[in-house]
C-alpha cells in the first residue's frame, strides 16, 4: 500500500492554474523524484501536502485512508515534514531555535531550555558537521549565514520534525558539491530507514544519483510517473517540455572562448580587500566570462559583494573600463556601470509585496533619470526583459510573490538585462531556474559579451560554472590560488585546485 | 582580512542583550540629571521618578509583547483609563474596604486581559490592520471608561494609595513592583512561548508553515497586552488616587517610543522586554532633566520632543556601529 496518494489534486489562483491535475504515488522507502520545468506546479504540490496551500479539489489518501490537510501543524500529525524552496526560517532566532521551533511547544513544560534544545538539535547537525563552514554556529542568528548555510539549516529543521513522508523543495540550489554529498547520504540513510521521501531539484545528476522513480509535472499536470533506471536524462527532458527532438533544453556544451579582437580590458582589480576577502587581483577582458570556482564560502561571492559595494569595509585598487571605482556603496558601483545578479533573492533581489513590474524597472528606471514614469511604456520593455527568459506570469501588476521560486529569479535577473551594464557579477545567479531557461540565460548572457560586457560568474553547480567561464579562478580562503583555463577546466582540475592546501 | 572568528561565530553581546544601548543612554541621562540638579539624583527624587513613570514602564512591557509579534496596540491607553476607572467605581460601590480594594483590582485586571483577547480576536480573527483596528477598539474602549466614569474625580480609600506611596521594611513599595516586574521579566524571556511569538514575528508565513499555532500566539500577545495594561492602570491609580476615564490616553504613543528606545523593533522579530521598561525610564529623566535644566515651561514641550529624537538616533548610532 502506498504511503501517500495524491488524485487530481488541483489549485488555481484567479485566472492561474498553478495546479491542474496532480497525481502522485508515494511508497516507502523511495526517492520520488518530481520534475518539471519553472512555474510548473512542484511547489504547488509540495504545499498542498504539506497543509500550507488548500487545495481547491482532489483526493488526498493516507495509508489507504482519505485524508484532508488544513494545516501544517495537521500534515505535521500526519507525519509530514516540508523544505520549503524559499525556506521557513526566522532570521533573528538562533540556529537552534529555528531547528527546535517545530516541536518547541509539543513538548511540556512553560520555559524553554537551551541545553536540551542544543541537544536536540545535535544529531540532525552532525552529518553535515565538515561542510558547515565558517561563521557557522549554534548559537548564530540565521539571518547572518550564507545562503547554503540556510539551506542547510531548513534541511536540519525538517529532518528534526523525525517524519514519515519527507518533501524536498529544491533543498540543494544552494549547495556546493561537498554539501550535497551530506545529505545524499542522510537522504540513503532515511531511505533504508523505509522513509518516504519527494525530491525536487533542477539538478539532473543528483537525480539519478538519489532518485528511484521520478514524476514529470508539465504546465499544472503530472504526465508521467517511471522509474529512474528504466528513462534517460533525454527522454525527461522531452517530456518535461513536451518537445519532440531534444530542443534548447539540453544544456550547452562549453561555449567556444570568446576573444574580443583587441581585449580591452573592462574590469582591473589589485589588492582587493575586504571581510572574507584577502588581498585579490585579476584582470577581465571586455567580452571574457571569468568563473569564480572552489568550495562554499572561500570569498566568491565576498569579491563580488565587495565590487558592488556592499561590505562594510573596503580597500585595493578597482578600475572599471578606465575610471577608478571609488564610492564604497551600490549606488556608486551601479553608476561605473557594475551589475549584480544575487541568488539569495530573498535578501537581495526581491522587493516584497510589491509587483512584478516595479520589480523589474528600477534599474532601468533609476539608470534613465526616470523621474515620471508610464506603466505603459514601462510595461513593454519589461515584458520583452522578461520574455527573454521565458518567465511565466499572469499579469505585470501581480504581487513578485505570485511567482514560482525560479520565475521570481528571472524577474531579478530581467532587472539587469533591462539596462545592461558595463560589467555583470553573477552571485549564483540561477538558482532556482530550470534547465531550459538556464540554457537561454547563458545564450543571453554570450550575446551580450559579445558585445563587449564582462561577466564575472560565481555558481554552486559545477558543471554550470565550468561550461559558461572562459577561465576559472579558483578560490581557498579569500585568495585566488590557481587559475583554470582551456583543457584545464574540468572538475577533477576544479577540485584538485580547491582542496590543494594553498 | 578575514572578519575574526569570535565575532561570526557566536551571537555579539549586544545581539543577545538588545537593551544595551538604551542601558547607556540612561546612565548618561541620570549623570546630566545629576548634573543639573544634584538633588535630583536623591533617593527620594529617585523613588518619585519611579513611582510616576512605572506605570509607563509596565505599559511598554505590554506593548512590547504585540511588537514583538510585528502587531502594534494603539490602545492600551484606552485600556488602562478603562481598568482606572472600573476599579476606582468598583471599590466605590463595593464599600471601600480592604476586601473591595483587592477584589476590584482582581476584576480590573480581568477587565484589561479580556480587553486585550477583544483586540486581538478583532485584528488576527478579522484579519484587520493591527495599527486601524487598535485605533477604533481604542475609541471604544474610551467610550466604555466615559460611560463608567464620566467625569474625572472619585478618590480611592487613603489605604490605596498611602501603600503605593509607602514604605515596607524601609523600602519604598514601588522597589518591590520594580522587582516584580524584573522577575515577570526575567521569566517571560525564558518561556517557550517567547521563541514562537518571536518566530512569528520575525516571518508570519514561515512560523505558519513550521506547524505553529500563529493565530493563538499574535491573540494571546494582545491578551498579555491587556493583561499588563491593567496593571499599569493599577499604577496610576496608586500614584494619581482617583478615577480618571481619559488618564491613559497620552500614554499610547508613550509606550510605542519606549519600545522603540530600548532596542526592538517595530518591524517585530527581535528586541528586548527589559529594553522597553529602561525605556519608559529614558523618557521619564528626558522629562525631569528639561525640567531641571531650568527650559522655560512654553518651551518644555519643544526641548522634551528634540531630546526623544537625540535618544532615538543616539540609540541607532550605537547599533549601526556595532552591527557593522
Ligand atoms: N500565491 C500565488 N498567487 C498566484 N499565483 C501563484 C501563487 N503561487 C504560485 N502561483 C503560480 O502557480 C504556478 C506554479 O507555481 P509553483 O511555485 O508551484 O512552480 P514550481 O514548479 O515550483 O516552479 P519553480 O521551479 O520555479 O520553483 C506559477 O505559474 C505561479 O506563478
Ligand atoms: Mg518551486
Amino acid at each position: 500500500m502506498p504511503r501517500l496518494r495524491l488524485k487530481g489534486v488541483s489549485k488555481r489562483y484567479g485566472a492561474t492554474i498553478a495546479l491542474g491535475r496532480g497525481d502522485l504515488t508515494l511508497m516507502s522507502g523511495e526517492v520520488h523524484v518530481l520534475m518539471g520545468s519553472n512555474g510548473s506546479g512542484k511547489s504547488t504540490l509540495s504545499k498542498i501536502i504539506a497543509g500550507s496551500v488548500r487545495p481547491d479539489d482532489g483526493v488526498i489518501e493516507c495509508d489507504g485512508s482519505v485524508v484532508t490537510i488544513p494545516s501544517p501543524r495537521a500534515a505535521r500529525d500526519l507525519g509530514i515534514a516540508v523544505f520549503y524552496q524559499e525556506l521557513s526560517l526566522a532570521s533573528h532566532r538562533s540556529v537552534v531555535e529555528n531547528i527546535c521551533l517545530p516541536r518547541l511547544s509539543g513538548t511540556g513544560g512553560l520555559f524553554r531550555n537551551r541545553a536540551g534544545m542544543a541537544a536536540a538539535a545535535a544529531p540532525f547537525i552532525a552529518p553535515f558537521e565538515s561542510v558547515l563552514g565558517d561563521g557557522f554556529g549554534l548559537d548564530v542568528p540565521v539571518g547572518r549565514l550564507r545562503a547554503d548555510q540556510r539551506q542547510l539549516v531548513e534541511i536540519m529543521k525538517t529532518l528534526a520534525a523525525e517524519p514519515d513522508i519527507f518533501i524536498f523543495d529544491e533543498p540543494t540550489s544552494a549547495l556546493d558539491r561537498a554539501q550535497v554529498d551530506c545529505f545524499m547520504t542522510v537522504l540513503r540513510k532515511l531511505k533504508a530507514e523505509g522513509k518516504s521521501i519527494i525530491f525536487i531539484s533542477h539538478r539532473m545528476d543528483e537525480i539519478f544519483e538519489i532518485g528511484d522513480r521520478v514524476t514529470i509535472i508539465r504546465d499544472g499536470e503530472t504526465v508521467s510517473t517511471s522509474a529512474l533506471a528504466d528513462t534517460s536524462m533525454d527522454e525527461i527532458l522531452r517530456t518535461m517540455t513536451g518537445e519532440e527532438a531534444p530542443g534548447p533544453a539540453v544544456p550547452a556544451v562549453a561555449a567556444a572562448p570568446h576573444v574580443a579582437r583587441q581585449p580591452s580590458i573592462k574590469l582591473k582589480v589589485s589588492n582587493l580587500v575586504a571581510p572574507g576577502v584577502n588581498s585579490v587581483s585579476f584582470e577581465l577582458a571586455a567580452g571574457e566570462i571569468l568563473g569564480f570556482g572552489g568550495l562554499h564560502g572561500q570569498g566568491q561571492s565576498a569579491v563580488l559583494r565587495a565590487l558592488f559595494g556592499t561590505a562594510p569595509t573596503r580597500s585595493g585598487d578597482i578600475e572599471v573600463g578606465a575610471t577608478r571605482l571609488k564610492g564604497n556603496s551600490p549606488r556608486a558601483s551601479i553608476r561605473e556601470g557594475l551589475a549584480y545578479v544575487s541568488g539569495d533573492r530573498a535578501r537581495d533581489g526581491v522587493i516584497d509585496g510589491r509587483s512584478i513590474l516595479e520589480n523589474t524597472v528600477p534599474i532601468y528606471a533609476l539608470k534613465n533619470h526616470l523621474i515620471t514614469a508610464s506603466p505603459r511604456s514601462l510595461g513593454t520593455r519589461a515584458a520583452d526583459a522578461l520574455e527573454q527568459l521565458q518567465t511565466k506570469y499572469q499579469s505585470l501588476f501581480h504581487p513578485i510573490s505570485s511567482l514560482s521560486g525560479g520565475n521570481q529569479q528571472k524577474v531579478i535577473v530581467s532587472r539587469w538585462l533591462m539596462a545592461p551594464p558595463q560589467v555583470m557579477l553573477l552571485d549564483d545567479p540561477t538558482k532556482g531556474i530550470d534547465i531550459a531557461s538556464k540554457t537561454e540565460l547563458f545564450r543571453v548572457l554570450r550575446d551580450l559579451a559579445a558585445d563587449g560586457m564582462a561577466i564575472l560568474l560565481y555558481s554552486s553547480e559545477d558543471a554550470e560554472l565550468l561550461e559558461n567561464s572562459d577561465r576559472v579562478l579558483v578560490f581557498n580562503n579569500g585568495r585566488t590560488v590557481r587559475e583554470l583555463r582551456g583543457d584545464e577546466r574540468t572538475r577533477y582540475h576544479l577540485y584538485h585546485a580547491a582542496y590543494e592546501a594553498a | 582580512m578575514s572578519m575574526p572568528q569570535s565575532t561570526s561565530r557566536q551571537r555579539s553581546v549586544f545581539e543577545r542583550f538588545p537593551f544595551i544601548p538604551a542601558l547607556g543612554i540612561l546612565v548618561a541621562l541620570l549623570i546630566l540629571n545629576g548634573i543639573a540638579e544634584p538633588r535630583s539624583m536623591s533617593y527620594g527624587a529617585i523613588t518619585g521618578l519611579i513611582k510616576t513613570y512605572l506605570a509607563l514602564m509596565f505599559l511598554a512591557v505590554a506593548q512590547s509583547f504585540v511588537v514583538f509579534s510585528a502587531d502594534i496596540d494603539l490602545s492600551v491607553g484606552a485600556i488602562l483609563s478603562l481598568v482606572n476607572v472600573v476599579v476606582v467605581v468598583l471599590i466605590e460601590r463595593l464599600g471601600g474596604g480592604p476586601d473591595s480594594v483587592l477584589l476590584a483590582c482582581l476584576v480590573g485586571v480581568l477587565v484589561g486581559t479580556l480587553a486585550g483577547v477583544f483586540n486581538g480576536l478583532v485584528v488576527v480573527g478579522l484579519r484587520l490592520q493591527p495599527i486601524v483596528a487598535t485605533f477604533a477598539t481604542g475609541i471604544v474602549f474610551t467610550g466604555l471608561a466615559l460611560w463608567v466614569l464620566p467625569v474625572a474625580g472619585m478618590p480611592v480609600p487613603q489605604a490605596f494609595w498611602r501603600t503605593y506611596g509607602g514604605r515596607i521594611f524601609e523600602i519604598p513599595f514601588v522597589f518591590y513592583v520594580v522587582i516584580l516586574l524584573a522577575v515577570f521579566i526575567w521569566l517571560a524571556v525564558r518561556t517557550k512561548y517567547i521563541i514562537e511569538l518571536m518566530a512569528v514575528g520575525d516571518n508570519r508565513l514561515a512560523a505558519y508553515q513550521s506547524g505553529l499555532p500563529v493565530t493563538r500566539i499574535r491573540i494571546k500577545a494582545f491578551a498579555l497586552c491587556g493583561l499588563l495594561s491593567a496593571f499599569a492602570a493599577l499604577c496610576i491609580i496608586g500614584d494619581t488616587a482617583s478615577g480618571d476615564p481619559v488618564v491613559g490616553n497620552a500614554m499610547t504613543l508613550y509606550s510605542v517610543a519606549a519600545v522603540v528606545l530600548g532596542g526592538t523593533a517595530l518591524s517585530g522579530g527581535s528586541g528586548s522586554l527589559l529594553g522597553s521598561a529602561i525605556g519608559a525610564l529614558i523618557l521619564g529623566l528626558i522629562n525631569s532633566f528639561v525640567f531641571f535644566a531650568g527650559v522655560s515651561s512654553e518651551w518644555q514641550n519643544f526641548a522634551q520632543g528634540v531630546a526623544v529624537l537625540v535618544a532615538l538616533m543616539a540609540g541607532v548610532l550605537v547599533t549601526r556601529r556595532i552591527s557593522k
